[in-house]
């Protein structure tokens, strides 16, 4: 049978739609909590799908990502606090329009715009992520090298604009990928005569640490918040006048959110940032954003939920995470003994289609749960910070535990919490270092692949066309923000000198 | 304020400073790995590749000094040093039993972070740890490191 149409039949299974429901409900739980994200949620809930089947896994956390990724808009338009960093900008018009008393209006576009921005990227997923994967099927050695430099170079770009920081965070992640025994000369390398490390340092745990406990210690300086949530009667589906005035801001920043999605290690918050301000630049009342715009919600709604399909296109296609929770998406894969790449859409292509339509049936459902539900979502908000967090650091001990039954996969984990806390006090990200540990051993297989191949003469990788293409991409991707910022600065005082 | 800046400096020059030594050391380190006869290597040695990697981070914490001086973004307040200490009674009562730590730290943070009644503590403290441990024993079939409470139900 086509792949396409035997992944449609795993949605049959009555046990396969159960879980679906149960993992989009927490999804959105997840999301509508004040520093919960999806990709917190996808790691803590990462160990609880190791005894599953690899659909019913990657599924579970695919309808995490989606459903948080949504969920977010909840809490920013009803306590003005973004439950997820990709609802930021839906902040800055949902909740002028929810003090006006129009919380349902604005959650009704909230959910109209996620669906559609959700749908539209899983249609382009089922397009270009198989064609990608043809196009990098005869890739060797040094092109996979060469793009998985350009995944990590993207990673400069990430966070709250720290190149550099970003830099040292994702190599930092690379060195922690060389923690064991090399797989290629069996040669024990940083494992100090421990056993527990001959395997090397695995994933989960970290991410458990870096994402969940690590923000556990972050949330103590927030004690001092108070939320105070909006009274919202009953969520409204938009009206025929909103949808013609927002069905363009929509469309466009589908197409922005899945283009953004699509770039290794750039997400929904980047998407969301994107969306909004175009839907701002092509608006015809620019001088309503920020009070109360219709069009707000939507062009930054519809890119973060599309940027979720668009991340699982390099994902699945080449095995480089195109967002935070992609790469924890990846670690799941892994763990379940599946290999990302172009042999999935040949390999393993009913189980990549059974994703993408797992993914469709998702969107669907939140769209039911989001008109339906989002009154009752939106309670969980008011779970008190010293209740949430304990239960959190409970999960996120057990889970890292559950891995395989190890105590040193819980010191990993706390370990990591502390340290991922101290990076972010003083201003490093930390999800660099979590997809650095990811691709750190493929980079690294690819690398002393592509020495074999060229005789150890590594300046032949520049007469390799496409190496050099992705490799022009890395400088770009590095010193481009910096040559385009000091060209913006030359000009700018001509610009004002001739004013 | 001169304090302030004084402890601004520190950390701008502390924190690369570490990550320096850090990676220093590893360069160290990876000396000491077995080196490979040309026909095993499979196209580099063992060490390269974590030196480059280290090297790297070395150079581009240099970099940080110039071009991003690190800045603490926010001062420890006694809830997180709370928090640290609470982090290691748990660590501390994991070997007399690994649920007993759990619930006693769950419960000490909630009360830590400003929850007083009596029922969420109770709730958070002990049923959620029980709640959690029934799940994966019976559900997910994980055995659990024995402990004082732990071999109440292993027997």
């Amino acid at each position: 049978m086509d792949p396409f149409l035997s992944g449609l039949t795993a949605l049959a299974d009555p046990g396969l739609i159960t879980l679906l429901i149960a993992a989009t409900l927490g999804g959105v739980v997840i999301g509508a909590l004040p520093g919960l994200n999806a990709t917190t949620g996808a790691a803590l809930l990462l160990p609880f799908t190791l005894t599953m089947e690899p659909v019913a896994a990657i599924a579970t956390l695919t309808a995490i990502y989606c459903s948080a990724t949504f969920a977010g808009a909840i809490t920013a338009i009803l306590i003005n606090t973004p439950g997820t960093s990709a609802s930021a900008t839906t902040c800055l018009d949902g909740y002028p329009l929810a003090l006006r008393g129009e919380a349902g209006r604005a959650l009704g576009m909230a959910v109209v715009a996620s669906t559609f921005g959700g749908i539209f990227s899983i249609v382009c997923l089922m397009i270009a992520a198989p064609l990608l994967a043809r196009a990098a099927y005869n890739f060797a050695p040094p092109e996979y090298f060469a793009l998985t430099v350009f995944g990590l170079s993207m990673l400069a770009t990430i966070g709250d604009g720290s190149p550099i920081k970003n830099l040292i965070a994702g190599a930092l992640g690379v060195l922690l990928a060389t923690i064991g025994v090399d797989l290629l000369t069996s040669v024990e390398r940083f494992t100090f005569g421990m056993p527990e490390l001959y395997e090397g340092i695995s994933f989960v745990p970290v991410m458990i640490g870096v994402f969940g406990i690590s923000e556990l210690l972050v949330q103590a300086t927030n004690l001092h918040l108070e939320r105070k949530q909006i009274t919202m009667k009953a969520i409204k589906l938009p009206s025929r006048d909103d949808y013609r005035r927002v069905w363009k801001a929509i469309l466009r920043s589908s197409g922005i959110g899945t283009f953004i999605g699509t770039l290794p290690a750039e997400g929904a918050t980047v998407a969301s940032m994107i969306g909004y301000n175009e839907a701002k630049r092509w608006s015809k009342t620019p001088e309503e954003f920020g009070k109360g715009a219709i069009e707000g919600i939507a062009g930054s709604e519809a890119a973060n939920n599309s940027a979720t399909g668009g991340a699982m296109v390099p994902t699945l296609a080449l095995g480089i995470p195109g967002s935070p929770t992609a790469a924890v998406i990846l670690a799941g894969l892994m763990v379940h003994g599946l290999r990302p790449g172009p042999a999935m859409f040949t390999e393993q292509a009913n189980f990549a289609f059974a994703i993408f339509w797992s993914m469709m049936f998702v969107n669907l459902l939140f769209l039911a749960i989001g008109l339906y539900g989002a009154k009752i979502f939106a309670r969980v908000t008011l779970v008190p910070v010293p209740v949430l967090w304990p239960c959190v650091f409970v999960f996120s001990i057990v889970g890292a535990y559950a891995l395989d039954q190890s105590m040193f996969d819980v010191w990993v984990a706390l370990g990591a919490g502390i340290i991922g806390y101290f990076m972010r006090l003083f201003g490093f990200s930390v999800v660099p270092l979590a997809i650095g540990l990811i691709l750190g051993g493929m980079l690294e297989e690819r690398l002393g692949q592509s020495m074999v191949m060229l005789d150890e003469q590594w300046w032949l990788m520049a007469t390799r066309p496409l190496t050099l293409f992705f490799l022009i991409l890395t400088v770009l991707a590095l010193f481009g923000p910096s040559l385009w910022g000091a060209l913006f600065k030359q000009r700018a005082p001509m610009k004002s000198t001739g004013e | 304020m001169q304090d302030k800046q004084a402890h601004g400096q520190l950390v701008r020059w502390l924190v690369p400073l570490a990550i320096i030594a850090f990676c220093a050391l590893a360069i160290v380190i990876s000396t000491t790995f077995e080196r490979m006869p040309p026909i095993l290597k499979r196209g580099i040695q063992p060490s390269d590749f974590p030196q480059l990697v280290a090297g790297l981070i070395i150079l581009l914490a240099l970099l940080s000094i110039w071009r991003e001086p690190v800045r603490l973004t926010e001062r420890l307040g006694p809830a997180t040093w709370g928090t640290f200490v609470l982090m290691a009674v748990f660590v501390a009562l994991v070997p007399v039993d690994f649920f007993l730590a759990l619930g006693v730290f769950a419960a000490g943070l909630a009360f830590l972070w400003g929850e007083r009644r009596p029922s969420l503590l109770a709730t958070v403290g002990v049923m959620v740890p029980v709640l959690v441990f029934f799940l994966f024993d019976l559900a997910f079939e994980i055995r659990f490191p024995r402990g004082l409470l732990t071999n109440l139900w292993y027997g």
